[in-house]
C-alpha cells in the first residue's frame, strides 16, 4: 500500500470521476440495470420452483443432470449471443453440430467398412475443425459481400448441412446413423479431451457440510458489508459509542450461533435463534453508526403510488400465506384433464392474468402490456395440464410472495427513508416462514425453506436499520487498489502451486491432475490471503474502494461454498445414492466459454467493436472498424463452437444419427434472447446467454424430475421466451432512461 | 507562406456527369471556410475529394503546398482530414467512450490479455468533451439518449482528439432545432479557437455567416465563388443562396399574378 504512488502517479484525476450532478448508484441499483438481470431472478425462481416441488432437483447428481442438459445448449447460445449482439444470425449452426460429428466418424472409419477414409484421429479431428471454420468463413464473407440478411444465407447453408448429412450418411453407410468411432486410431487420446467424465462418487468429504454452511456464512457477512460500504458515506473518524454497539451485537450473534450448534431440541433453536437475529441487527447498527455519516431524517416525502404499491403488496403477501397454508400436503396428482380441470384452468387463467396485469401495472406500462397478458395466457393452462397439485401451489405461493416483494420493495423506494416499509416487509416474511413451517410435510421445506426466509428477512431488516442510520453515498467509490495484500497472496499462491503440483507429481498422478491440484490449492492460499487483507483494510484503512473487494471476497466464499456442495460426497450421500454422479467435460467448456465471452465482450477491443457492428455498421466502418472481419470471425467463432459441441457428443456416443443438432439453432437464439440479448443486435451480454441455458437446463430436466406432464413442455418454453422478451425490453428502456 | 490547405479548380465527372467543376477556395488553421449550396449542387462529392472517397479528375489539391490526391478514407485521416458526417457515425446503444474511442481504442496488458484500458479511456473522455465546453455527466451514458447537438458534439471532440487538423462538418445542423444549432455552431468557434482548420457544409446560411471567415458557394456543380467575409454581407449571401436572379424573378411573377 506504501508504494501506490509508483503506479499511477500520472493520474489523480481517475479517482474524481463522480460528477455532483449525478446521484451515485448503490450496487443494487446499478445490477437492476444489467441486460442479465431478468435472467439472473429468472434462474433463481425457476430454481427455487423445482426444488420445492422434487427430491432430486437440488442434489449434486440432480445438478449434474441439468449442467449437462444446459452445457451442450449453452456452449454454443454464448458465441450465437456474440454474433446476435454483432447483428447476425447463424441457422445452420444447429446442424453444424451434427454435421461435424458426422465428418469426424466418416473420416476416421475403415475404408470399405462405411465408405471411410480409414484417417487417425490426429488427422479427422483438425480436418473437422477446419471444414467447420470454413463453412463459418463461408457464411460471413457471403452476408458481407452480397449485403443479404444473414437469415437468409444461413437457411441455403442451413438445409445444405441437413441434406448433406442424410445424403453422406445413407451412401456411406446405407443408415440414417453413423456408429464406430471407438474403432478408430488415436480415440483414447481424443475422448480424454472430448469424452472425459469426472466422477465424483470417490470424493467424500465429511466436513462438507460444515465449509459449505461456514462459507456461506462467512460470505453473506462480506457481501452485506461490502454492499453497506459501496451504498453508504464514510466519517471522517469513527464514532466510538458505534464500535461498542457493534461488538456487542457481533459477541451476541457469535454466541447465539454457538449455542444453535451446540445445543440440540426446540427450546434452545427458539432461543439461539433470536439471539443470532438480535446480535446481526444490533450488529449492523453499531457497524452504521460507527463507520457512516448518519442520515438525514428531518423531511420524510412520499412519492406517487405509495399506497398502491404499499396496499397491493400487503394484500399479496397475505395471499401468499393462505397460499403456503396449502402448500405441500403431498398430492402428486397431475393436475391435468382431472374431474374440474377445467374450474382449476379458469381459476389458473384468473390468478396469472391478475398477477402480470398488477406486475404491469405495478412498472408502469400497462399500455404495451397486453402482449405480457398473452403470454401469461399461454403459460398458465399449460402449467395446469403437465403439473401436479402440488406444484401448482408452490406455483402460487412461489408467485404471490414474489409479487408481494416486489410492490412493498416499490413501495420502500417510493418512500424517503423506507424504512417503516422495508421493516413490515421482513416482520411479513418471518410470518410467511412460520406459515410454511407449520404446514409443511417435508423436511426440506419444514427445515431449509424456513431457515433461507428467516435469514432473508434478517438482511432485509438490517438493510432497513442501515438505511434509517446512515447517508446514502453521492460520490462513486475509487477503484480499488492492488496492494501488498494481492501481492503476497499472489507470490504464497504461486509457490503453494508449485508445492502441491511437485507432491502429486511425485506421487505419480499424472501431469494433468497435479496440474489441476496445484491450480486449485494454489489458488485458495492466494484468495485466502486477499480476504485475511480485505478484512484487514476494512477495519484499519481509509481505502475508499474496499467496498468491491470485499463484494468480491464475499462472492468468491459463496461460490466456494457452492462448489465444495457440488464436487464432494459425505459419506451419508455416498451410501444413501446408487447412481454416480458424473460431471461431463461439456460443463467446463461451457463455463470456459461463458467466462472468455463475457470478458471479450466487456473488456476489448474486439467486443467493442462487436457491439458497433450490431449497433451501427456504417458509423463502425466509417470510424476504422473493420465490420467485415469482426463478422466473419463471429461466424467462425460460432461454427468452431458448433464443431466442439459436435465433438462432445461424438465422443460420448460413439456414434451420431443424422438428424442430431436439427432446430437448435432456435434453441441458441432463445437462450440468448432469454439471458437479455437483443434480437435486432447492438445490446447483449454474454453471461446472460449463459444464464439462459442454465435455465433450459433446470426446466428440461426439472420438469422431468418433478412427474410433471413433459408433453406441454414447449409451450412453456414459448411463453417463457415472450416473457423474456418483455423483461429485457423493459429493463433496456430503464438502462437508457436511468443513466 | 502558404496556404495549409488549397483547392485549385477542383473538378469531377462520373462518366459524363459533371458533379462539381472549377471549386477553388483555401482552408487555413483557425478558420472556418462556409461551403454553401442547395440540394444536389455537390456538396457531397465536394466532402468526399477531401475525405478520400473520391478522387478528384481536374485541378490540385495542395496540402502545405504539397499536391495530394487521397486514395482512400484512412490515407485522409492520416493527413489530419476528419470528416463528420451528417449521420453522425455515432452507435446509439454504446455508451459515450466507447463511441469516443471506437476503432482506436487505449489498450492494456499483454496479448492474449489485452483488454481496452476503461479507467483511462473514461477519463480521456471526459476531459475532451470538457474542452469542447460540454460537461458530460456519465461518460457510460449511452449515446442515443444525448441530444442532436451533443451527439455533433462528442464526434467534434473525437475527432480533434485522434489528431484532426482539417475537420469537415457535413450539414451538422440541419436536423437541429434552434437551440440546439446555437450548441454546435459554438463547437464550431472552439474547434477554430483550438487551432483547427474547418470546413463546415450547409444550406442554411444564417447558420454559415456569424461563424465563417470564407464561404464558398455552389451550384448545380458548379462554384459561384469563393469569398472572404469582408467581402460579402450576410444579405448578399442570403440572396446569392436562395437563387439570386430566379428568386427576383419569382416574386415579380407573384407580384403580377396578385395584380390581375
Amino acid at each position: 500500500m506504501a508504494d501506490t504512488t509508483t503506479e499511477t502517479p500520472s493520474e489523480p484525476a481517475a479517482a474524481d470521476s463522480g460528477d455532483e450532478r449525478l446521484a451515485h448508484r448503490g450496487p443494487i441499483q446499478t445490477l437492476l440495470t444489467r441486460p442479465e438481470i431478468g435472467a439472473l431472478l429468472g434462474a433463481a425462481g425457476v430454481w427455487t420452483l423445482f426444488w420445492l416441488v422434487s427430491a432430486p432437483f437440488g442434489t449434486v447428481g440432480g445438478t449434474a443432470n441439468f449442467l449437462d442438459v444446459a452445457a451442450v445448449i449453452g456452449l454454443m447460445a454464448v458465441p450465437v449471443a456474440l454474433l446476435m449482439i454483432g447483428g447476425e444470425f447463424d441457422l445452420s449452426s444447429g446442424s453444424m453440430t451434427g454435421a461435424t460429428a458426422i465428418i469426424v466418424i466418416l473420416l476416421s472409419s475403415d475404408t470399405g467398412t462405411l465408405g471411410g477414409a480409414g484417417l487417425s484421429l490426429h488427422l479427422a479431428v483438425p480436418l473437422s475443425l477446419a471444414f467447420a471454420l470454413a463453412i463459418g468463413w463461408f457464411n460471413g464473407t457471403l452476408v458481407e459481400k452480397t449485403s443479404l440478411p444473414s437469415f437468409i444465407v444461413t437457411l441455403g447453408t442451413f438445409f445444405i448441412l441437413i441434406g448433406g448429412k442424410l445424403g453422406f450418411a445413407k451412401l456411406f453407410t446405407n443408415k440414417v446413423i453413423v456408429e464406430g468411432l471407438d474403432e478408430a486410431q488415436a480415440y483414447d487420446f481424443w475422448r480424454n479431451i472430448f469424452g472425459a467424465q469426472w466422477v465424483r462418487n470417490g470424493h467424500i468429504w465429511d466436513g462438507r457440510d460444515w465449509a459449505w454452511a461456514g462459507l456461506l456464512i462467512v460470505g453473506g457477512v462480506a457481501l452485506l458489508l461490502g454492499v453497506l460500504e459501496l451504498t453508504y458515506r464514510r466519517r471522517a473518524s469513527s464514532n466510538p459509542a458505534g464500535i461498542g454497539v457493534g461488538i456487542a451485537g457481533a459477541a451476541v450473534a457469535v454466541l447465539g450461533l454457538a449455542y444453535l450448534l451446540t445445543q440440540g431440541g426446540r427450546t434452545s433453536d427458539w432461543t439461539g435463534g433470536i439471539l443470532v437475529g438480535a446480535g446481526v441487527l444490533v450488529g449492523v447498527a453499531g457497524w452504521c453508526i460507527a463507520r457512516y455519516e448518519p442520515a438525514d431524517r428531518s423531511e420524510a416525502e412520499t412519492a406517487p403510488r405509495f399506497a398502491q404499491y404499499l396496499g397491493g403488496g400487503i394484500v399479496a403477501l397475505v395471499a401468499a400465506m393462505v397460499a403456503a397454508w396449502l402448500l405441500d400436503a403431498g398430492n402428486a396428482d397431475q393436475l391435468g384433464f382431472l374431474p374440474g380441470a377445467a374450474g382449476r384452468t379458469v381459476f389458473a387463467l384468473g390468478v396469472g392474468a391478475t398477477g402480470v396485469l398488477a406486475v404491469l401495472a405495478a412498472v408502469g406500462r400497462l399500455g404495451g402490456g397486453w402482449a405480457g397478458i398473452a403470454a401469461a395466457a399461454t403459460i398458465l393452462p399449460a402449467i395446469s395440464f403437465m403439473m401436479t397439485v402440488q406444484a401448482f401451489r408452490a406455483v402460487l405461493f412461489g408467485g404471490l410472495a414474489l409479487l408481494g416483494l416486489l410492490l412493498l420493495t416499490l413501495a420502500a423506494n417510493r418512500f424517503r427513508l423506507g424504512v417503516a416499509v422495508s421493516g413490515l416487509m421482513s416482520l411479513m416474511i418471518v410470518v410467511l416462514a412460520f406459515f410454511i413451517q407449520g404446514q409443511a410435510d417435508s423436511r426440506k421445506i419444514r427445515v431449509q425453506l424456513f431457515t433461507v426466509l428467516l435469514l432473508g428477512a434478517l438482511v432485509l431488516a438490517s438493510n432497513a436499520l442501515a438505511r434509517f442510520l446512515s447517508a446514502r453515498r453521492t460520490v462513486a467509490p475509487k477503484p480499488p487498489e492492488l496492494g501488498m495484500w494481492t501481492r503476497v497472496g499472489a507470490l504464497l499462491g504461486l509457490a503453494g502451486f508449485v508445492v502441491f503440483a511437485v507432491i502429486e507429481l511425485v506421487d505419480g498422478d499424472g501431469i494433468l491432475y497435479a496440474l489441476a491440484t496445484g491450480v486449485a490449492k494454489g489458488g485458495l492460499i492466494a484468495f485466502g490471503v486477499y480476504a485475511v487483507g480485505t478484512v484487514v483494510r476494512l477495519l484499519f484503512t481509509r481505502d475508499d474502494g474496499i467496498g468491491r473487494s470485499v463484494v468480491s471476497v464475499g462472492l468468491v466464499c459463496v461460490l466456494l461454498g457452492v462448489t465444495s456442495k457440488l464436487l464432494f460426497i459425505t459419506t451419508i450421500e455416498a451410501e444413501a445414492t446408487r447412481a454416480e454422479t458424473r460431471f461431463g467435460v461439456g460443463v467446463l467448456f461451457f463455463l470456459l466459454f461463458a467466462l472468455v465471452g463475457a470478458w471479450v465482450l466487456v473488456r476489448t477491443q474486439f467486443g467493442s467493436w462487436i457491439f458497433a457492428v450490431g449497433g451501427n455498421k456504417d458509423a463502425a466502418r466509417s470510424v476504422g472498424v473493420p465490420a467485415a472481419r469482426t463478422k466473419t470471425t463471429l461466424f467462425m467463432l460460432v461454427s468452431a463452437a458448433a464443431w466442439l459441441t459436435g465433438m462432445t457428443i461424438a465422443f460420448r456416443l460413439n456414434s451420431v444419427q443424422a438428424n442430431v443438432g436439427d432446430g437448435n439453432e432456435f434453441r441458441y437464439i432463445i437462450v440468448a434472447v432469454v439471458g437479455g440479448n437483443l434480437l435486432t443486435g447492438g445490446y447483449g451480454s454474454a453471461l446472460g446467454a449463459a444464464i439462459g441455458a442454465l435455465i433450459w437446463g433446470m426446466i428440461q430436466q426439472g420438469i422431468g424430475f418433478s412427474g410433471w406432464n413433459s408433453d406441454w413442455r414447449f409451450l412453456v418454453l414459448g411463453a417463457l421466451l415472450l416473457v423474456a422478451v418483455l423483461v429485457n425490453n423493459y429493463v433496456r428502456g430503464r438502462a437508457e432512461k436511468a443513466r | 507562406m502558404a496556404d495549409f490547405l488549397e483547392l485549385k479548380n477542383i473538378s469531377k465527372f462520373y462518366g459524363n456527369i459533371i458533379a462539381l467543376t472549377g471549386v477553388t477556395t483555401t482552408v487555413n488553421p483557425g478558420e472556418v471556410t462556409c461551403v454553401l449550396g442547395d440540394n444536389g449542387a455537390g456538396k457531397s462529392t465536394f466532402i468526399k475529394i477531401l475525405a478520400g472517397v473520391h478522387q478528384h479528375d481536374e485541378g490540385e489539391l495542395l496540402l502545405e503546398g504539397e499536391a495530394k490526391k487521397f486514395v482512400s478514407p484512412r490515407e485522409a485521416l492520416a493527413h489530419g482530414i476528419a470528416t463528420v458526417y451528417q449521420d453522425l457515425a455515432m452507435v446509439p446503444l454504446m455508451s459515450v467512450w466507447r463511441n469516443f474511442f471506437l476503432g482506436q481504442e487505449p489498450k492494456k496488458g499483454v496479448w492474449p490479455f489485452r483488454q481496452i484500458d476503461i479507467d483511462k479511456a473514461k477519463v480521456i473522455a471526459k476531459e475532451e468533451m470538457a474542452k469542447m465546453g460540454i460537461d458530460i455527466r456519465d461518460t457510460e451514458q449511452a449515446v442515443g439518449t444525448l441530444s442532436g447537438g451533443e451527439r455533433q458534439s462528442v464526434a467534434i471532440a473525437r475527432a480533434s482528439y485522434f489528431g484532426a487538423r482539417v475537420l469537415i462538418l457535413d450539414e451538422p445542423t440541419s436536423a437541429l432545432g434552434v437551440k440546439q444549432s446555437g450548441v454546435v455552431l459554438r463547437r464550431i468557434v472552439e474547434a477554430r479557437d483550438q487551432g483547427l482548420a474547418v470546413i463546415f457544409i450547409t444550406h442554411n446560411p444564417h447558420h454559415a455567416y456569424p461563424v465563417g471567415d470564407r464561404f464558398v458557394i455552389l451550384k448545380r456543380g458548379r462554384a459561384l465563388g469563393n469569398w472572404a467575409k469582408e467581402e460579402l454581407s450576410q444579405g448578399e449571401l442570403t440572396q446569392l443562396m436562395a437563387g439570386g436572379a430566379e428568386l427576383e424573378e419569382l416574386q415579380h411573377e407573384l407580384a403580377q399574378a396578385g395584380a390581375d
